[in-house]
């Protein structure tokens, strides 16, 4: 009977530990896939394109009283359409930040900032686009490399979960993999349209 | 001139001589030479706190500030380097700190490291360096953490891939890396007991044998469901383990006492017409007393996603019977809302509340009484501790 028990512990654990690594590396796989896929999917940025080269004259300047009122994220938006401002944290697409937004860091929404090297994991959000009434996928890579920009901390968190799901959480640092883990701010890049 | 003027004046000048050495006579001998020293802090007292310091703004000067809920006075500080964790010993004596520091500053060779500090001195008394895999994330009771015997002391990695790793403080090693198969922090419990949270809403707890190598290792049933209604990893210390609040109130409260985690029969913060409309929220969600057997909670009205925001109110709950016996709300005080809470263990209790705009509000736990509120307590204060 002990070794019968014994045995049936050993496969017991085994199969635990098995189904849980498969499940662990399947969970980094789709993390690590959706940085891989940015530059692969078939996206339609005319949209973020827009909205970011309506931004471009206030991101190249120094504007103190737009960059003060973007710092206080945790203020009501304003009421001109914040959802389509890229300095704002209503942005549409910035639905799971947690973070600095690089668009006011010498970045953009999907530009890293000059001398930060972008993430190469990342946490993933859905977020409505109410332009065209669509929900995408958008991938929230960080920019690593310099300290905290310290301007426009936005922190939403739309169906954002907590660590024990690392692919839907903005409080892990996701430069950590980087050689150089200091954080500094992160962008939101559409992966694609989500399938409903 | 003539002789009455010129006696006059003499006398006057006489007069005037004589109360100048009456007032010279009377000044207080000057003040002694002095000695520069060093403060010392003594034993701690049941209404110190320390308050974790993300320093969000510039984050890699995180440091941990020691104040008095009695006196209202900072009584020192502990710099805490990059994204840390932190963490007391059982004693009381020490804060361990887990943080990462770079060559040159903010950029260059990362190097990860666990820093002792002797809580009365808040020297640094010795370190342990890391593998580069700390998970560096919002600070909780579960980053870092000792045994109950103080024997073994746990840190959590991410890299992504979970794992801990197991030191001995005493010897300053690491002594072993466990993989916790996906389920991240390190939950301590025992002489040799680590469990962490996973993905499918089950703990994942591993024994450890006197080497501090894995020995066996467990899976517990789901005690939450993290699709519908997941918990915040920021577990609230109860008498025998943790209460773990859900996004929309549910309490979760896990005895770690025995062998293996045991689950009590859940109960909510919120009635039926208020769950989704009132909701905990913050960093560190909770506090408890546990020999008064009372819960603090700062709760806000919100929806979906704002599990992040802070309270507008704070909530009282009976644990034994469950009972909400109050709402304090915070706007009569003109408070930011709350992201962090922590409540003194003695008989008169004090709790404190950091908020959004860095202030730390100090109150009497039993009546609500605002004693204090000291304003930038450091940049972005998300966690509070005490012993």
């Amino acid at each position: 009977m002990r070794s019968l028990d014994k045995l049936f512990e050993h496969s017991t654990r085994l199969l635990a530990r098995h189904t849980s690594r498969r499940s662990l590396i399947a969970s980094i796989g789709s993390i690590l896939t959706g940085a891989a896929l940015v530059p692969l999917l078939p996206v339609d940025r005319s949209s973020a394109r827009a909205a970011d080269s309506n931004a471009a004259p206030h991101e190249s300047g120094p504007a103190p009283a737009g960059a003060a009122k973007h710092d206080s994220h945790r203020h009501a938006p304003s009421a001109k359409a914040a959802t389509d401002d890229p300095l704002s944290c209503e942005y549409w697409k910035y639905c799971a930040v947690d973070g600095f937004l690089c668009s006011c860091c010498g970045g953009s929404s999907n530009t890293c900032p000059p001398g930060t090297t972008p993430s190469p994991i990342t946490w993933i959000g859905t977020c409505h686009n109410p332009v065209d009434n669509r929900d995408y996928i958008v991938s929230y890579n960080d920019c690593c490399g310099k300290t905290s920009c310290g301007h426009c901390e936005c922190n939403r968190n739309e169906r954002e979960k907590p660590m024990y799901r690392p692919s839907r959480n903005n409080d892990l640092n996701w430069c950590m993999a980087n050689a150089d883990s200091n954080y500094h701010c992160s962008v939101s890049v559409i992966l694609g349209v989500a399938e409903q | 001139m003539n002789i009455a003027i010129r006696t006059i004046l003499r006398r006057s000048a006489l007069v005037y001589l004589t109360q100048c050495a009456a007032v010279l006579a009377a000044a207080p001998p000057p003040l002694p030479g002095e000695h520069l020293t060093v403060a010392e802090l003594g034993v701690t007292k049941p209404h110190w706190v320390y308050v974790y310091d993300e320093a969000f703004n510039n984050e890699i000067d995180a440091r941990v500030h020691l104040f008095d809920g009695d006196t209202f006075r900072r009584l020192g500080q502990i710099d805490a380097g990059y994204t840390p964790g932190f963490n007391l010993s059982p004693d009381g004596k020490t804060t361990v700190v887990a943080t990462t520091y770079f060559s040159r500053g903010s950029r260059g060779t990362r190097t990860d490291v666990v820093e002792f500090t002797d809580n009365n001195t808040l020297a640094i008394t010795q370190e342990i360096v890391l593998p580069p895999k700390r998970a560096q994330t919002l600070p909780s009771y579960f980053n870092i953490g000792y045994s109950t015997d103080s024997h073994f002391l746990y840190v959590a990695y991410i890299t992504p891939a979970a794992s801990f790793g197991v030191l001995d403080p005493d010897r300053k090693s690491v002594l072993s890396e466990i993989d916790t198969a996906g389920c991240v922090l390190v939950i301590p419990s025992g002489p040799n007991r680590v469990s962490s949270v996973c993905e499918s809403g089950r703990l994942l707890t591993v024994t450890l044998n006197p080497q501090g190598q894995e020995a066996s290792r467990a899976l517990s049933e789901p005690f939450f469901n993290p699709d519908t209604d997941p918990v915040f990893v920021q577990g609230i210390p109860t008498a025998k383990g943790y209460a773990f609040l859900s996004f929309l109130g549910e309490v979760h409260e896990v005895d770690f006492s025995g062998p293996q985690p045991a689950f009590r029969p859940t109960w909510s913060l919120v009635s039926a017409t208020e769950r989704g409309i009132w909701r905990p929220g913050g960093v560190q969600v909770g506090a408890i007393h546990r020999t008064k057997e009372r819960l603090f909670v700062p709760m806000h009205r919100g929806g979906e996603g704002s599990h992040k925001e802070g309270g507008t109110e704070i909530w009282v709950f009976d644990l034994k019977t469950h009972a909400r016996l109050a709402r304090w709300p915070l706007q009569p005080y003109k408070l930011s809302p709350v992201v962090a809470l922590q409540v003194s263990q003695d008989e008169t209790p004090v709790l404190f509340a950091a908020t959004t705009a860095a202030e730390l509000a100090v109150f009497d736990a039993r009546t609500a009484q605002l004693k204090h509120v000291e304003q930038h307590l450091g940049q972005t204060p998300w966690f509070i501790l005490n012993h």
